[in-house]
Parts: structure tokens; C-alpha cells; sequence
């Protein structure tokens, strides 16, 4: 029985055998060494290498520590202890301090605030929270909550403000949600946006913002009209004829620091047509001077400024 | 080198300018102003005076409330309810207590003692104290006849009116005027004197003649006024003391509006000349006369400029009555009185104050009669009041307060007013009857030397 054999198939048998046994010995793998970086080596000869090790007898002596020294350090542990006690006298009486100084010094710096006209463009935003936190008192979501304070209701507000008088004494009160850091941190947004750093690209609205001094002007002007306004009220001169307009008094009105006279109020000239007139106008001033006082009202901080104030009475205005 | 300089010196300016600025920004280097924006009167504790015996009780209960009445309607002064006095004042040589009347916000008090001597007369004594300062303002004493406790009174009045306004007060003054009794188309009219506050009437005439326009002399002693008698109506003085009176001049004509000079030496008056009337004035001591106009209208109710140059008269030589103002001696008169919103209103009885600023005048238009004044040259008109008919005004001694009469019309008849010349305080002054054309005497304490 023959068997048919292809040559061909035969010798494409063994040439493929042999490629890829040419192949498995030519390109066998190699283990991966990685690349050892490059370092500076300094080189020493075995004569310095001796040198160094043989030590040097002109060198320093090292003086073994005492161990002793180690028993007294135990005692810190007991002084700890005491140290805990003393902090909490410290926590006590740092606690009552404190809140003293705070709003004594709250209303001082407030109080400079409502004159600034400057102002004006504030308190378009800060009552904006104040208004709407009786607002949300039902249950709301935080979402409900975040677009109640991102839409603007201009309309309502009135509504608001009118029954925001009666609202927080009857149902709001009942009402009010549980504390809301979301509310408070976008409070805290809000407040923060109009602080608006000044790059030079636009005039800040606020001139006085960041100075400590900025309102000094302002509160001068504040006790100038404060004082005007108390004189007056207790002045009262009795000539009212047609040529009232030409009398005036100048009274030098001296004063202490606690807002009362130091002295007497001295006129310091008297100006009109007829002289028994204005010495009348005079004496009717510095009735209304003393009778007045005291100015407490006046700011003690400046009173350098009103240590000594001139005065002008006149009756341009009686008719 | 030039040009760096300038340009130092511009540099230089402008800081000044800055800095000037600044400065003006700061009001506290300038001396603040009060000018009162309404008028208040002055608050006035007046306590009763203490009588010095039982017997002195109601004459000093008498003086108090004269001196309260006086202050009050002078309007310049808010005398303060006794019921709210907490301490009572006992003797007035102790220095009161002030912080009870600070309390009441009393700036000045009045503390007196009326007290009859042995020899019959009566002594007045008086404390203006200032409330506020602590000081005694006047202190003064006073004798006189009993009778004469109401004058005493008004002469405190005006210590305390003076001490307190730094004018002279008006309270001791008399008012002439023309008293009006029975019906309407049957009128007696007599001259009548009184006390300035209404009280203490005399009735110089008996009311057998009409007589109108009276006016005091400067001295107070003499009054002239015109009286229809028999043939026309004539200018007279009378005498107050004496009681007689004599005409002024013998006219052939009706002579009428005539008055004194501030000198007193002189009486000026119209003189009816045909439909037209001129002004004439006299001298008392010489009988002569002296034309002062000479025009084809009707010139009357001249009255003297204090200091006795001039005299502002109504005319309507312009074709309705206004008011003129010329020289004493005559000559060309200028017109002052021009209305502003009324080209039909007319302007009449002008006076002129004894201070010398203003003129009181009537004012008929709009079918309203007002009273106002003005100043000498027709500027600052202000009407002090208004109505159906108000008319003749008279100024007070110190020209404060203007007297008029004011006739509501239908069968009432006009009653006597006084204003003061802010128009603020008007008030009805007190007559036994109907009255009218008033006339305000000077100051009595201030000629009684005179």
C-alpha cells in the first residue's frame, strides 16, 4: 500500500521547523536589568582609606553623658497634672472678660454707621436676610430655600414688611425650622459679595471704608447739629420787627468734658441797629445756653473739638 | 526756568485750593449759627406781690394781675399758671429758691411787695430775677398815691418789658378814641380816654357834637381832634388837665385829620378847598400857616417821620388813594404804596411809627379792609390783618403794637384791636361801649418831665 506524500507539504514542514527553531534560539528573551543610574563616585586610594581609619590623637574626647540626669526628668509628670487644674482657672476667667469688651466696643463702631450717607447702598442687601428668614418657616427644602434667596421679589416685600410686624409674634415663632448652616453659609456669600476689592477699574462707593478715622468727619458734623439743635430749643429771643435779620450775638461757649459749662458763656460782640436790642439777643442766648445744658450728648473722644465752641445767634428767620 | 516756576506756583495753588477744601469741610473751625425758625414767648413766673399789711391785699393781688395781663398780651411773654408755682414767695429780700423755678421752666421771675406807709402813700417794690443765671435783672421801689396803684403797675410792666426785649415798653400809655353809644342811625360820639389795657375811661366830651380823628400831643397834656358844631366841622385841641378847648386856626372851610408834630409845636390838617383838599400846617405859638400842598385832589391824613422831616399823607392825585411821602416843608411828594396783586386796592390813614421804621396804613381791596405796614420807602408791605372793614391805626410808644378799630358791619358797631407788628398777636382791647378811631398816646413815665 502506497502512501501518497506530498513533497511539497513535506518541505514546507520542515522549513517552517526550522525558522521557528532558527527563530527560538536567535530571539529568546532576555531578564529585564533595569538601568542603573549614574552616580558621581569619588575615588580613594586604599592609602587614604587607611589614613582615615587609623583616628587622629589630637582629636576632640567625647564625654559620655551623665545618666543620673534621666531620674530627675520624671518629676514633669506630677506638674502636668497641676497644669490641668490651672487651665481651667484660666478658661474661667478668661471667660467672663470677654464678653464685656465686645459690645462695649459693638455700638461705638455702630454708632458712626447710620450717618454715613455712603451707606445708602448697603442696606439694600443686608435686610434682605432679615426679611426672608421668617419667610422659609415651612418645611422647605434647602433647594426651596436657595431660590427663594436667588429670585428677587420686589413686590412682596412691602407685603412682607407689613406683616412682618404681626407674623413673628403669632405663627412664626412656632414655625421656625431647625438651624440651617446652608442658610448661614449663603448668608455668609451674600455678605461677603459686597465686599468688593478694589483693582483701580472703579471708585469704591464707601470713602471712608477701611479707614480708622473715616467717620471722624461725619460725627463731627453729627454733634454740630445735635448742639445747634438743643440751644435753639431753649431760645428765645422776643424781637421779631422787620430789621430782625440784621441782629447778631457771638457767644464763646466753653465747655467740659462731661457735656456741661465749664464757665459762663462770654459775648463776644453784638451787631444790630439798635444796641439795648442786641445786648437783649445776647442775654436771651446765653440764658438758652445754660439752660440747656448738659450736652452729654457731645462725643468725649473729640473733645478737643468742642473744648471751646463759638457760637452766632441771629434772627434772620423770625419773620 | 520761567515756565518751571509757573508751573511750581500753579502746583502750589491747587494744593491750596485742596487743602482750602478740606478746611471748608470742616465746620467745627467756623462758628455755628442759631437763627430761630418760630417765634416763642418768653416763659415768666409772676408771683403775687406780698402785701406789707392785710390791708394791702387786693391792691397787691391788683398789681399782679395787671403786670400778668400786660406781659401776656404783649405776646412776647407766656406768663406761667400760679397753680403750678411749688414755692410761694413770702419775702421778696430773699433770693427765691431757682431750682423750683427752673422746674417750670421759667426763665425770669417777678417777685414784689406792696406795702401803704404811715403817711398815706403807697410803696411798690419789685424783683426781676433770672431764672436761668440766678441773677437779679432790676429792683426798683416805687410812692405814689394809692389811687394810682394800676400806673404803678404798667411802669413795672415796663421794667421788666425792657430788662427783658432791650426796648421801652407800652404799658404805661393812654388811648384816645371815639365812644359809640345807642343805635346805629342815632349815634353819640364822644371822645373818651382810657388806660391803654381798657381800663380807667374818661369821656372828655358829652357827645352833643360828632367828633372823629382824635390825636394826642407829644407831651400826653393836649389832644386835638375835629368836631362837627354848628357851621363846619373844625379842628380843636383840648386841653386834658383843664378841660377847655379852643379851634385851631379859622379857616373858611372844613378843616379835618389834623395832628401834632413830634415837636408839638406845630399842628398839621386838610383844609377843604372847594372838591379838593391840601395840606396846611400851623404854628401853635405864631397862629401862622403854611400851605404845604396845592394840588387839584384830595390830600389829607398827614402824619410826621418821628425825627420831624417828612410826612407821608394819602392822596388821589394819582386817581385812587395811596400814600405819599415828602418833605416837612412841602414840595414834590413821592408815591410809596403800590400794590402787587390788586391794582384796584387803595392805601389811606397812613402813620408813621415812632420808632421810624414802618408806616401803617389801611388797605381797601378785594372787598377787604386790612391793616399793615411798610417801610418809609414802600418797601417790605405786610398786612397784619384782615376783614370787613378795619381801619385808623396807632402805633404804641415803642411802635411794637398797632391799635385799630374794626366794624363787623350790620347793626353792630366797631370795637377797638391791637396787633402787633408781626401780625402774630392779635386781641380785642376792652371798651365799655362801641369804638373807633384810636390814638395812642407817648410813653407817660417818659414825658412826665415834659
Amino acid at each position: 500500500m502506497k502512501v501518497n506524500v506530498d513533497k511539497t507539504l513535506v518541505a514546507s514542514i520542515v522549513l517552517h521547523v526550522l525558522v521557528l527553531g532558527w527563530g527560538l534560539l536567535t530571539f529568546s528573551s532576555k531578564a529585564y536589568i533595569a538601568p542603573e543610574e549614574s552616580l558621581p563616585v569619588d575615588i580613594i586610594s586604599t592609602d587614604q582609606l587607611a589614613q582615615m581609619m587609623s583616628g587622629q590623637k589630637t582629636g576632640k574626647k567625647e564625654e559620655p553623658k551623665p545618666k543620673v540626669e534621666k531620674i530627675a526628668e520624671a518629676k514633669p509628670e506630677e506638674d502636668s497634672v497641676g497644669k490641668v487644674t490651672e487651665k481651667k482657672e484660666l478658661i474661667k476667667t478668661n471667660a467672663t472678660p470677654d464678653p464685656p469688651p465686645k459690645p462695649v466696643e459693638k455700638p461705638v463702631e455702630k454708632k458712626p454707621d447710620p450717618p454715613k450717607p455712603v451707606a445708602e447702598t448697603k442696606p439694600k442687601e443686608e435686610p434682605k436676610p432679615q426679611e426672608k428668614k421668617p419667610d422659609p418657616a415651612k418645611e422647605d427644602p434647602i433647594a426651596e430655600l436657595q431660590k427663594k434667596l436667588d429670585t428677587k421679589k420686589p413686590p412682596p416685600k412691602p407685603v412682607e414688611q407689613k406683616v412682618a410686624a404681626v407674623q413673628p409674634q403669632q405663627q412664626p415663632k412656632p414655625k421656625e425650622r431647625t438651624f440651617d448652616p446652608a442658610q448661614i453659609a449663603r448668608d455668609l456669600d451674600k455678605r461677603a459679595a459686597t465686599r468688593h476689592e478694589l483693582t483701580g477699574s472703579a471708585l469704591n462707593a464707601s470713602a471712608s471704608l477701611g479707614s480708622t478715622s473715616g467717620t471722624a468727619v461725619s460725627n463731627v458734623a453729627t454733634w454740630q447739629g445735635a448742639f445747634q439743635g438743643a440751644v435753639k430749643r431753649c431760645f428765645t429771643p422776643t424781637y421779631n420787627g422787620q430789621d430782625a435779620n440784621l441782629y447778631e450775638a457771638d457767644i464763646d461757649i466753653p465747655m467740659k468734658i462731661d457735656g456741661s459749662l465749664a464757665s459762663e458763656p462770654v459775648i463776644v460782640a453784638v451787631r444790630g441797629p439798635s444796641r439795648s436790642i442786641a445786648q437783649a439777643v445776647a442775654e436771651s442766648a446765653k440764658r438758652a445756653i445754660v439752660q440747656c445744658q448738659v450736652y452729654s450728648f457731645l462725643p468725649k473722644q473729640q473733645y478737643e473739638t468742642w473744648k471751646l465752641i463759638p457760637m452766632t445767634f441771629g434772627l434772620k428767620d423770625m419773620l | 526756568m520761567n515756565r518751571r516756576r509757573f508751573m511750581t506756583l500753579t502746583g502750589s495753588t491747587l494744593a491750596l485750593l485742596g487743602g482750602g477744601q478740606a478746611f471748608a469741610q470742616q465746620p467745627q473751625q467756623g462758628r455755628l449759627r442759631i437763627d430761630p425758625t418760630e417765634f416763642r414767648p418768653i416763659p415768666i413766673a409772676i408771683t403775687n406781690f406780698v402785701p406789707g399789711s392785710p390791708a394791702d391785699g387786693e391792691v397787691s393781688n391788683g398789681v399782679t394781675q395787671v403786670i400778668t395781663n400786660n406781659l401776656k398780651r404783649s405776646g412776647l411773654f407766656a406768663p406761667i399758671d400760679q397753680a403750678a408755682f411749688i414755692e410761694r414767695i413770702s419775702n421778696i429780700d430773699v433770693a427765691p429758691q431757682f431750682q423750683n423755678w427752673k422746674t417750670l421752666n421759667a426763665q425770669a421771675l417777678v417777685t414784689g411787695r406792696m406795702t401803704r406807709q404811715q403817711d398815706g402813700r403807697l410803696k411798690a417794690e419789685f424783683r426781676l430775677w433770672d431764672v436761668v443765671t440766678g441773677q437779679q435783672l432790676a429792683g426798683q421801689q416805687y410812692f405814689t398815691s394809692p389811687e394810682y396803684w394800676r400806673r404803678i403797675a404798667h411802669i413795672i410792666s415796663d421794667q421788666i418789658y425792657e430788662q427783658m426785649t432791650g426796648e421801652k415798653g407800652y404799658f404805661d400809655s393812654r388811648v384816645v378814641f371815639v365812644d359809640e353809644t345807642g343805635p346805629k342811625e342815632r349815634r353819640v360820639k364822644r371822645l373818651a380816654m382810657m388806660d391803654q389795657d381798657g381800663a380807667n375811661v374818661r369821656y372828655l366830651t358829652r357827645g352833643a357834637d360828632l367828633v372823629l380823628t382824635p390825636r394826642f400831643s407829644p407831651n400826653s397834656q393836649e389832644i386835638t381832634y375835629m368836631e362837627f358844631g354848628q357851621g363846619d366841622p373844625k379842628v380843636y385841641l383840648f386841653n386834658i388837665e383843664t378841660g377847655q378847648r379852643e379851634i385851631v386856626g379859622n379857616f373858611p372851610g372844613m378843616t379835618f385829620a389834623p395832628r401834632f408834630s413830634p415837636d408839638g409845636q406845630r399842628v398839621i390838617m386838610s383844609l377843604q378847598q372847594g372838591g379838593n383838599s391840601n395840606l396846611f400846617v400851623m404854628d401853635l405859638r405864631s397862629r401862622s400857616t403854611t400851605r404845604l400842598t396845592d394840588t387839584p385832589a384830595i390830600d389829607t391824613s398827614p402824619s410826621y417821620s418821628p425825627d420831624g422831616t417828612r410826612i407821608c399823607f394819602e392822596s388821589d392825585r394819582g386817581g385812587r388813594s395811596q400814600i405819599y411821602v415828602m418833605a416837612a416843608g412841602g414840595g414834590q411828594a413821592q408815591r410809596i404804596s403800590f400794590s402787587k396783586d390788586d391794582n384796584n386796592a387803595t392805601y389811606s390813614t397812613p402813620v408813621w411809627s415812632p420808632r421810624g421804621d414802618y408806616i401803617a396804613f389801611t388797605r381797601q381791596g378785594g372787598g377787604q379792609f386790612s391793616i399793615g405796614v411798610m417801610k418809609p420807602d414802600g418797601s417790605g408791605e405786610r398786612l397784619l390783618t384782615s376783614g370787613f372793614h378795619n381801619e385808623g391805626p396807632t402805633f404804641s410808644p415803642n411802635g411794637r403794637v398797632v391799635m385799630f378799630f374794626r366794624d363787623p358791619g350790620g347793626n353792630a358797631g366797631p370795637s377797638l384791636f391791637s396787633v402787633d407788628i408781626s401780625g402774630r398777636f392779635e386781641q380785642k382791647v376792652p371798651t365799655p361801649g362801641f369804638a373807633s378811631d384810636p390814638a395812642w398816646s407817648p410813653l407817660l413815665s417818659a414825658t412826665a418831665g415834659q
